[in-house]
């Protein structure tokens, strides 16, 4: 009986707490108001997919966008930052909370984050603004023209592959075969790699591929493409660039050049990339989300935006390791080079 | 309010895997690693059903049959091939990875602008327009409470009883001239057909299919088996059944309190503990039961 009994009281505490929890939240930080001195005051909740260099330079960009647009925390702007730890179900809680704590605006990184905040906010006049999404058009979040499909829009992080063909044949004018490894399960990657596919031809390449299905994977994948390339080139695939390290290892015994597809992954030992610097497509979001916030513009009526110029960034280092000059004419279009391999 | 809506939502939806881990944990005593496979399996075949067309509603049935063909197919490689329970469940696991990413074609089938058993024109007729906010909730509610009262049903049939037995008393399955391992795998196919069948609401409810979404699945089945079946246990009028459905939400409840109060990285560990405790609590009780005896 006793036993019954503390059941119930631990439920109907639990029942309580929530609520208490739910009520503040609402009260607290609900929808903007103004503050003391009269000027008008944002509330965004920000859902991360996971936790990620990449997603992370992302989010700080964001929060650096909107204050170049004079939204700031702690001024007028408060900031709920949640990280679904690369679960699904979590990340639809947390933007169901964000829809329940009625925000004025929902920033969802990387692809399911932003399925889940869409789908929270459908029925509300919450607008999503999501960042890191390779494929707007693939995950429905925008139709075939780029425009979004509800109050939701924000910024694709698709590669510049083109400019990496053109890259990698200048710096290695003799190379045939690059290869790519990815994911299958990671829908970004594959939709990269079908681009890369039909693009080499016309610089004069092939591509080798090699599917993991997880980082237990990279060791031997990595061995068995080493042996039929002349270099590697990255993707922005979460598995394969959480195992760079181990790749690039591989690599530099055979004196094989890898490229990288963003600056983090060059400053670590990858030869070159023409690539995304994350920080700076959140600042381009964070802006995007300012001008909504404003009310200068309506979410539903901006299509996604990619990043305007991709930066060429080199390690001279690695070149050095590698024994490839790099030319001074194209080290002067470098957007950053590093002459050291940070680890 | 909207908290407490996803709470049951949620808790309702995993309610139904909750149901066929109940079966295959509790019944069969069976540890059945198939979960993490047939809940996306599942979703995958909605997915790939409603992007093709389908009447939303066909997606269920389909979904449960699918999910009871793995469960078969665990009972085989374990009654006939006999593999230990452990690995039969870790090998079709790990097949039905493959066969959920060819089923669905890529790993994230998004579904928002098609009909869903959430949103079509016979729905939207019949539900009063006052109630459209808790459209979702009346949904999932009804078909998680009639998956419970076909389980209840079933289970007091002859078949049902035989199942009861396999778990407790394998010499009395053998002394009534019955097979046990026929028991055994038509109890996996039904407890896999019911989480494929969460599988096929969720992926609704979330309008997206993620192949990363059964990853954790039977965690989140075990726990909310373990919970209901716990707290509940001296309530003798309640069926596990319904305990086990209460155990899920109390699972969501506590994950989004989790939310509210923790960093979202650490909820595997509260998860953990919370686990823990409550798996104590229950063993606890069982010793004084034995000393009183």
């Amino acid at each position: 009986m006793k036993k019954k009994v503390l059941a119930v009281i631990l439920g109907a505490a639990m029942a309580m707490s929530l609520g208490a929890c739910g009520s503040s939240g609402g009260s607290g930080n609900s929808a903007s108001g103004q503050d003391s001195s009269g000027e008008k005051t944002y509330t965004i909740g920000i859902s991360q997919f996971a936790e990620h260099g990449s997603l992370d330079n992302c989010r700080e960009g964001f929060i650096e966008g909107l204050k170049e647009e004079g939204i700031e925390e702690g001024k007028n702007l408060t900031i709920e930052v949640k990280n679904a730890a690369a679960d699904q179900g979590t990340a639809k809680q947390i933007s169901d909370t964000f829809v329940s704590d009625k925000v004025d605006l929902i920033c969802a990184i990387a692809t399911p984050s932003a399925q889940a905040a869409y789908n929270s906010a459908i029925d509300t006049d919450i607008p999503v603004i999501y960042t890191a999404v390779t494929d707007p058009i693939a995950a429905e979040l925008a139709d075939e023209n780029g425009a979004p499909v509800g109050n939701v829009t924000g910024t694709s992080d698709e590669l510049p592959i083109k400019a990496q063909l053109e890259m990698i044949r200048e710096m290695l004018p003799d190379a045939e075969k690059i290869g790519i490894m990815y994911t299958t399960s990671e829908v970004n990657s594959v939709s990269a790699l079908e681009t890369y596919k039909e693009l080499a031809g016309d610089y004069g390449f092939t591509i080798v591929d090699k599917g993991v299905t997880q980082t237990a994977d990279i060791s031997l994948a990595t061995d068995e493409i080493l042996e039929e390339v002349d270099c590697l080139t990255n993707l922005t695939d979460n598995t394969v660039v959480n195992s760079l390290a181990t790749i690039l290892d591989k690599a530099n015994v055979k004196k094989i050049p890898v490229f990288g597809s963003e600056i983090e992954q060059v400053k670590i030992g990858c030869l070159a990339a023409e690539g995304l610097d994350y920080v700076e497509l959140g600042k381009q979001t964070g802006r995007m989300a300012a001008k909504v916030l404003k009310g200068e513009a309506e979410a539903s009526e901006m299509n996604y935006e990619i990043i305007t110029e991709p930066g060429y960034y080199v390690n001279t280092a690695v070149a050095e390791n590698l024994g490839i000059t790099v030319s001074e004419e194209l080290l002067e279009t470098a957007a950053e080079s590093f002459d050291s391999i940070s680890s | 309010m909207g908290i407490y809506m996803t709470i049951l939502e949620q808790g309702l939806i995993y309610g139904i895997l909750a149901l066929g881990v109940y079966i295959t944990y509790k019944i069969l005593d069976f540890p059945d690693l198939t979960v993490d496979g047939s809940f996306p399996l599942g979703a995958a075949l909605t997915a790939t059903m409603i992007t093709n067309g389908v009447n939303p509603y066909l997606t269920l049935p389909a979904s449960f049959l699918i999910g009871a063909a793995a469960g078969v197919c665990t009972g085989l490689i374990h009654v006939k091939c006999k593999v230990r329970d452990l690995l039969s469940g870790i090998i079709m696991m790990t097949a039905l990875w493959t066969v959920n990413l060819r089923l669905a074609g890529t790993a994230n089938v998004p579904i928002f602008s098609k009909d869903s058993i959430f949103d079509n024109d016979f729905i939207n007729g019949v539900m009063p327009e006052a109630l459209s906010g808790w459209k979702k909730l009346i949904v999932i509610a009804v078909i998680t409470v009639a998956a419970k009262l076909l389980l209840d049903l079933y289970l007091k049939t002859k078949s049902g009883f035989l199942l009861r037995a396999a778990g407790d008393n394998e010499v009395l399955v053998t002394s009534l001239a019955k097979n046990q391992g026929n028991v055994k795998i038509l109890g996996l196919s039904i407890a896999n057909g019911l989480v494929a069948l969460a599988g096929c609401v969720f992926c609704q409810e979330q309008r997206v299919f993620e192949i990363s979404s059964g990853t954790g699945a039977i965690v989140i089945g075990l726990a909310s088996v373990i919970i209901g079946t716990s707290l509940f246990k001296n309530l003798t009028v309640m069926k596990a059944t319904t305990a086990v459905l209460i155990g899920s939400v109390i699972y969501k409840a506590c994950v989004a309190a989790a939310l509210k109060f923790f960093e979202p990285q650490d909820m595997k560990l509260i998860t953990a503990v919370l686990f823990l405790i409550i798996l104590v609590i229950g063993m606890e009780r069982r010793k004084k039961v034995k000393k009183h005896a």
